[in-house]
């Protein structure tokens, strides 16, 4: 096992910048999610430490080796992609064994490895079958012996799990959770998917449009957003941002809509929004910190109806509030219906303020 | 439809799927509108190719002596095939038939798959060089032939001529005219011709391997070699199989390229099946064994084209069995 380091990595293709300027430290064991929307780059940074294409600039160091011009089967890496990427044409035996037969490992050695990786993965059974006669889950489970039985330094994992049906990823969620555990593995693990970031990872690296956004552990990018993408991208549902205008009577700060209503600020939440650069900022809430009211309340701001999704547990609701679109949750018992007049409270110490032009988290000092 | 498959056809349907217990008839009728639209097919079908393959078959039955006119043949049972299998000529032109058929596949296919591998790769004037690869496949076949027959002549070839001038000879060979030289001669020409048909298929075979498997192979630590031999020749497989049986069936076939630059000889050296049925029958107007040759051929072919539409439709079973 291994630390990964990349430092500076960048990739473009012409003018398209798919990583620009990436800099992370992947710990020895850690599990670390990339995550990010489509197209943001994900892929091309696993891409990257895998040595699957080349570097434009930066270097990439994996255990105590600089390896940012090796082969990828110098690396010491192993790698599981999206769509399993098993040879259609190997039995899963031999799927498992290819990685060993390539290292040109004695006969015993590379039976009594496989076994052994197929016994952890539950697949034994099915080692003589080709890998069109498996399922998705099983087949994934392939794809994963095939990565397990080298003993890497790191694994990299490209969205392993969006070919499952939701029922399967959950469980080879926690499967995967377990078997990072049990190898005190090494892993960068790719998806878009957020939740999954959040459930597995020790910690998430957020990325959008190249960049890396933000990389901590995922109770502290959801509770620290570092700026409105992250806030926006992590959670479900995401977190509601509301432009406003800061306006001052006196020491009193208060928040400010286009329909004239004003949210006073808490002390330190009025410094945080004075130290914007300009008067523009953007108001964050997530839905579980809202109250919704149906008359009016004192320090609660109004809002318009917009849908309402009952989920059994409890009902989303969505409410314009100054014509942002705001998420809140209530208890299922809450009739609300559509174009209804409520009113929002915030709870001061969990809303979040973000700078209108920087999009940057805003803090008190 | 005959009533002997009938009932058969209706058992082994009713074996896998007992809902479906619909007469055959019944069936038909539900889907008369389908059969209507492919009838005017069949009809031209009917006459063009299933009147001519049972007159062949017929004739091959009689004997046609010169000196009677065709329609007063004269029934001699299976006289033709005895006369075929029996005659000395008949093996050799098999044998020859079978170098000829398979020497031509097999260097047409490695040289394509070669070429196909090549013109994979991202490089300069790749546009260029695969259609220039391909002019061997549009040219003509007559023309190709004839061009090919002079760049062979002993005297006035140019092949011979490079020969001597680089010294590997002392005199021109006499490629096409000489009994040990002339069938390789030929299989040249048309491996020549026919190799950027291989290619072609075989390029658009390896687009379609998935550049996953490829990176896959990458990480699990397989070289180049061993990329293509785990991962991109297997999934050429199916391509494969079809490319060479078409090449094998047109091969088997072939009667342009040996009728033009040899006509069979010479003294039988490069005959092959077509060209000794075509003398059979247009030059000695042999037509009842001419009739039985074409016979065995095409239960020969029958056989090939089987596999071919077997290794065709092999990909959709799978897919409707998965
Ligand atoms: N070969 C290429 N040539 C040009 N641009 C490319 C190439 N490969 C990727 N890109 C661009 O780089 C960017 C990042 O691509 P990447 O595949 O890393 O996205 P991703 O984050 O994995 O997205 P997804 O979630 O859709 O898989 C995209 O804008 C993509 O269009
Ligand atoms: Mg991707």
């Amino acid at each position: 096992m291994a630390q990964v380091v990349l430092k500076d990595v960048v990739k473009n293709y012409g003018s398209v910048y798919a990583v620009n300027h990436v800099s992370l430290t992947v710990n020895d064991g850690e599990f670390v999610a990339l995550v990010g929307p489509s197209g943001c780059g994900k892929t091309t940074t696993l891409n990257l430490i895998a040595g699957l294409i080349p570097i434009s600039d930066g270097t990439i160091v994996i255990g105590e080796r600089e390896v940012t011009r090796l082969d990828p089967k110098d690396r010491d890496i192993a790698m599981v992609f999206q769509n399993y990427a098993l040879y259609p044409n190997k039995t899963v035996f031999n799927n498992l064994a290819f990685p060993l037969q390539m290292r040109k490992q004695p006969r015993e050695t590379i039976e009594e490895k496989v076994k052994a990786a197929a016994k952890v993965l539950d697949i034994t059974h099915l080692l003589e079958r080709k890998p069109r006669e498996l399922s998705g889950g099983q087949q994934q489970r392939v794809a994963l012996g095939r990565a397990l039985v080298r003993d890497p330094a790191v694994f990299l994992m490209d969205e392993p799990l969006s070919n499952l049906d939701a029922k399967l990823r959950v469980q080879m969620r926690s499967e995967i959770k377990r078997f990072h555990h049990n190898l005190n593995a090494t892993v960068v693990y790719v998806t878009h998917d957020q939740l999954e970031a959040v459930t597995m990872a020790d910690k998430m690296a957020v990325m959008n449009g190249g960049f890396l956004q933000q990389y901590d552990t995922p109770a502290q990018v959801f509770a620290n957003p570092v700026n409105t993408f992250v806030a926006s991208f992590v959670g479900s549902p995401a977190m509601s941002l509301i432009p406003l205008q800061v306006v001052t009577h006196g020491t009193d700060v208060a928040l400010q809509s286009a329909e004239g209503w004003e949210l006073p600020l808490s002390p330190e939440n009025a410094r945080k929004a004075l130290s914007a650069k300009g008067k523009d900022v953007v108001l964050g809430a997530r839905h579980s910190t809202l109250k919704l009211h149906k008359a009016p309340h004192p320090g609660a701001v109004p809002g318009r109806v917009y849908t309402v999704e009952p989920t059994g547990d409890v009902t989303f609701a969505q409410v314009f509030i100054a014509e942002a679109v705001v998420n809140i949750s209530v208890e299922p018992t809450v009739m609300l219906d559509p174009d209804e007049q409520v009113w929002i409270e915030f709870d001061q110490s969990r809303l979040h303020l973000f700078d209108g032009e920087t999009t940057m988290a805003l803090s008190a000092r | 439809m005959t009533s002997a498959t009938g009932p058969a056809a209706m058992s082994s349907a009713s074996t896998r799927a007992p809902s479906r217990r619909a007469s055959l008839g019944q069936r038909i009728w539900t889907q008369r509108a389908d059969y209507l639209y492919v009838l005017p097919a069949l009809v031209v079908m009917l006459i063009v190719i299933a009147y001519p393959v049972y007159y062949t078959i017929e004739l091959s039955f009689f004997k046609t002596p010169t000196s009677l006119q065709l329609k007063d043949k004269i029934f001699v049972g299976l006289e033709n095939y005895t006369t075929i299998l029996t005659s000395g000529s008949f093996w050799q032109v098999t044998w020859q038939t079978l170098i000829w058929t398979f020497f031509s596949t097999l260097f047409a296919f490695l040289l394509g798959l070669g070429a196909a591998l090549a013109l994979h790769g991202e490089f300069v004037g790749r546009g260029v060089l695969r259609a220039l690869l391909l002019i061997p496949w549009v040219v003509s076949a007559v023309a190709a032939s004839y061009v090919w027959k002079w760049l062979y002549h002993s005297d006035f070839g140019a092949i011979g001529a490079l020969l001597v001038q680089l010294g590997l000879t002392d005199q021109p060979i006499n490629f096409i005219d000489n009994r040990s030289t002339a069938l390789a001669s030929l299989i040249v020409v048309n491996v020549w011709k026919e190799f950027s048909f291989a290619m072609i298929m075989l390029m658009a075979g390896l687009q379609t391997v998935p550049e996953q498997l490829l990176r896959a192979a990458r990480v699990d630590g397989a070289s180049p070699w061993q990329r293509f031999w785990h991962v991109t020749f297997p999934h050429l497989a199916g391509v494969s199989t079809v490319t060479v049986l078409l090449l094998t069936v047109q091969n088997f076939n072939s009667f342009i390229i040996p009728w033009i630059m040899t006509g069979g000889g010479p003294a039988g050296a490069s005959d092959i099946w077509i060209t000794q049925i075509y003398q059979l029958a247009f030059g000695r107007q042999r037509w009842g064994v001419a009739a039985a040759y074409s016979v065995l051929l095409f239960l020969i072919m029958m056989v090939l084209g089987y596999f071919y539409v077997r290794a065709l439709t092999r990909g959709d079973d799978a897919r409707a069995g998965a």
